[in-house]
């Protein structure tokens, strides 16, 4: 069977070159190296923000990169939860939850976002402000928004590097679940912390300076 | 920190009495060198500007140094103390001015030029009318003049205007210049139809040309006072230019700008 | 006040409102257009939109002459083709005064711009969010602050205009006679009263102007006070 996500690229960096390759189903994956090493960039490229110099990377039954083309990130279909979750400062919680719904889909994805505010325990929050709530909440939110334009690939870079340690174990094992109730669509996880690769990851990839140096499968 | 501003002053003057000397050879000693300031009317600048060596050559002791600007703004200038030793106004308004606020030397007050005021247009434009009287309000779009309540030029163009009965139908579409520079600028780009100025400013510019002169009765007649400031430290040396600007070679140069 | 001619507070008025519309508009585009990106000549295209800071009034509207007089090439062209004249018209008033709080307009604009977080922008992108969706909802408001601050310095640039006001637009008394025009005019020829009438008044409008200003940003800056000194 083809796998969902088919990564092969290339591009030049100011001290390393990357070059990785890939594949990744309906689980999760890690991609585990120290800060540095190129992960961000990886992500970067697969959600369109940066561009490789060279490879390919397809997901579903579409060409995302190669050949010469390269879809807008608008048309990607990738949930990304950037690193300090990239909320809008400037609108409620409940605006940047449905931020990437399009109005006319609205009605029909009320009881989705609904589902997704249940799980995340997020509901009392909708009409506060992102400065207003604390950081695992404010996880959680970007979690929502990333999940509610329902994604074919979700990407998440070090999503719990800022929160402290007893929170972390609780959004762990959070994201794991939230895995299970999605699991039509692979997680891409960034981290550099090694026992949090090995919690959540049903395979690891060891990046080091841009290279794929072991692939771990748990 | 006053010590200090007080030497560094010390110095600059050092410096630019250094540069003085440099650029006038022919001076012999410094010790007996006097600046006079001159507050001219801006329609004098080349005029003073030529006179300048000639000025300077037969008077090694005396340096010129002027201010140009609109008569009315060098007046209020020295009611309010600038340094100036000699003021040559455009109009004998300001200087009436400063002499009723006795800011000059009632004595030295000379007329030493007399202008008229010419009708122009751009040198390339085609047709336009023979006099004043000739002027059709209704086929021209601007004309340029001095801003009548501060510019001397433009009060004289308003008088000829009213005289000739064009100062009504000519509202809207009279566009009024800040100095008599603004004025040939308009006209020379053909911007403005026509313009009024001095016959000195139409005769130093090339891009323009003189349709007519307005008759001397027209208008309030258009002298050149000069006069020594009261307050010069130099009484003398100051007195010494205006005489020079009076007399035979300051006329013939004079002339030679335009001024009658 | 004898005449009791109030046209050159209407004009003004007129003359900035518009000159400030333009302004905005045109100051948002190209910084939004330049505030992100690095190439070749970047700060070449900068430099020219400053000049009009640097140089003197009267060389900006010497410059406005040429380009816009009736035989200026512009000005010229805009005769023939839609007889437009802009010499001697309002309408030189507010080029000039465009001319000269442009640059105002686009440096406040592009510093606001350069410090919204382009991660913002990316996750809009990421969303689905279009270029210009991404614009309004993200850069736009977020920037509001420094587009305001902008805003109000072009207003008050344009509504203070001299220079090259009087070059371009000259001195129509009833026509063209911005704010400006009548103190410089009033104050040549003595009229001290009339002067200080104006001064009064364009006072009062800067001043108003500047608190609302200060007044708007305390107002708008404390909700997003905590988030943007994280």
């Amino acid at each position: 069977m083809r796998a969902v996500l088919d990564v092969q690229i290339q591009k030049e960096l100011p001290h390393f070159d990357i070059d990785v390759e890939f594949k990744a189903n309906k689980e999760i994956v890690v991609l585990f190296g120290p800060s540095g090493s190129g992960k961000t960039t990886i992500l970067n490229c697969l959600a369109g923000l940066e561009q490789p110099d060279g490879g390919h990377i397809r997901l579903g039954n579409n060409l995302l990169f190669g050949e010469g083309y390269s879809m807008p990130p608008q048309k990607r279909k990738i949930g990304y939860l950037f690193q300090d979750y990239a909320l809008f400062p400037h609108v409620s919680v409940e605006k940047n939850i449905w931020y990437g719904v399009p109005k006319k889909d609205r009605p029909k994805k009320e009881p989705i976002i609904q589902q997704l505010l249940d799980v995340l325990g997020i509901h009392h929050l909708v009409k506060k402000y992102p400065h207003q709530i604390s950081g695992g909440e404010k996880q959680r939110v970007a979690l929502a928004r990333a999940l509610a334009t329902e994604p074919s690939l979700l990407l998440l870079d070090e999503p719990l590097s800022a929160l402290d340690e007893e929170t972390r174990w609780q959004c762990q094992d959070e994201l794991l679940r939230l895995h299970q109730l999605w699991n039509s669509v692979p997680f891409l996880i960034v981290t550099h912390d090694r026992n949090e690769a090995e919690k959540l990851g049903d395979r690891i990839l060891h990046l080091d300076k841009g290279k794929s140096i072991k692939e771990q499968n748990r | 920190m006053r010590k200090t501003l007080m030497i560094l002053c010390f110095c600059c003057i050092a410096f630019l009495g250094g540069c003085n000397k440099e650029t006038e050879g022919n001076t012999t000693s410094s010790s007996d060198q006097y600046e006079i300031m001159i507050s001219a009317a801006a329609s004098l600048t080349d005029a003073l500007t030529e006179l300048q060596k000639t000025f300077e050559t037969e008077h090694p002791d005396i340096q010129l140094s002027f201010n140009f600007g609109s008569s009315g703004k060098l007046a209020t200038q020295i009611e309010q103390g600038a340094p100036a030793d000699v003021f040559l106004s455009a109009s004998e308004q300001d200087m009436d001015r400063l002499e009723e606020g006795n800011l000059i030397d009632q004595n030295s007050r000379i007329d030493f030029a007399k202008n008229t005021l010419a009708l122009i247009a751009a040198q390339n434009r085609e047709s336009g009318p023979k006099s004043f009287e000739a002027i059709d309000p209704s086929k021209l779009q601007h004309l340029a003049i001095g801003e009548p309540d501060s510019v001397p030029a433009g009060r004289y163009s308003k008088q000829v205007l009213e005289e000739v009965g064009l100062w009504e139908p000519l509202q809207g579409k009279l566009v009024l210049g800040s100095d008599v520079r603004q004025v040939l600028t308009h006209v020379e780009m053909g911007n403005a139809d026509f313009g009024m100025v001095y016959s000195s400013d139409a005769a130093i510019s090339e891009k323009v040309k003189v349709l007519a002169i307005a008759d001397d009765n027209w208008h309030s007649p258009i002298v050149y006072p000069g006069a020594v400031v009261e307050k010069t430290k130099h009484p003398d040396k100051a007195q010494v230019f205006l005489e020079f600007l009076a007399g035979e070679e300051g006329k013939t140069v004079l002339h030679k700008y335009g001024f009658h | 006040m004898g005449s009791g001619d109030y046209t050159p507070l209407f004009l003004s008025l007129k003359v900035a409102a518009i000159s400030t519309t333009i302004v905005f508009i045109a100051g948002i585009f190209f910084a939004h257009l330049l505030a992100k990106r690095q190439f070749f000549g970047k700060s070449v295209i900068e430099s020219i939109f400053l000049l009009p800071l640097v140089l003197p009034p009267t060389v900006v509207g010497f410059g406005l002459l040429l380009l816009f007089g009736k035989n200026g090439w512009l000005g010229k062209w805009l005769l023939e083709w839609f007889d437009v004249q802009i010499v001697f018209s309002w309408i030189g008033a507010v080029i000039a005064s465009v001319v000269v709080s442009f640059p105002l307009m686009y440096q406040s604009s592009a510093a606001a711009f350069e410090h919204v977080d382009i991660r913002l922008e990316n996750a809009a992108r990421t969303m689905g969010a279009s270029n210009w969706r991404v614009f309004w909802t993200i850069a736009f408001p977020l920037a509001w602050p420094g587009l305001l601050a902008g805003l109000v310095l072009s207003f008050a640039r344009g509504l203070g205009e001299f220079g090259a006001t009087l070059m371009l637009a000259g001195y129509i008394p009833g026509k063209t006679d911005t704010i400006p025009m009548a103190i410089y005019f009033a104050v040549e020829s003595g009229h001290m009263e009339k002067a200080a009438f104006w001064v009064v008044i364009i006072v009062a409008l800067g001043f108003s102007a500047i608190t609302w200003l200060n007044w708007w940003s305390k107002r708008n800056m404390r909700r997003f006070a905590n988030e943007k000194g994280r």
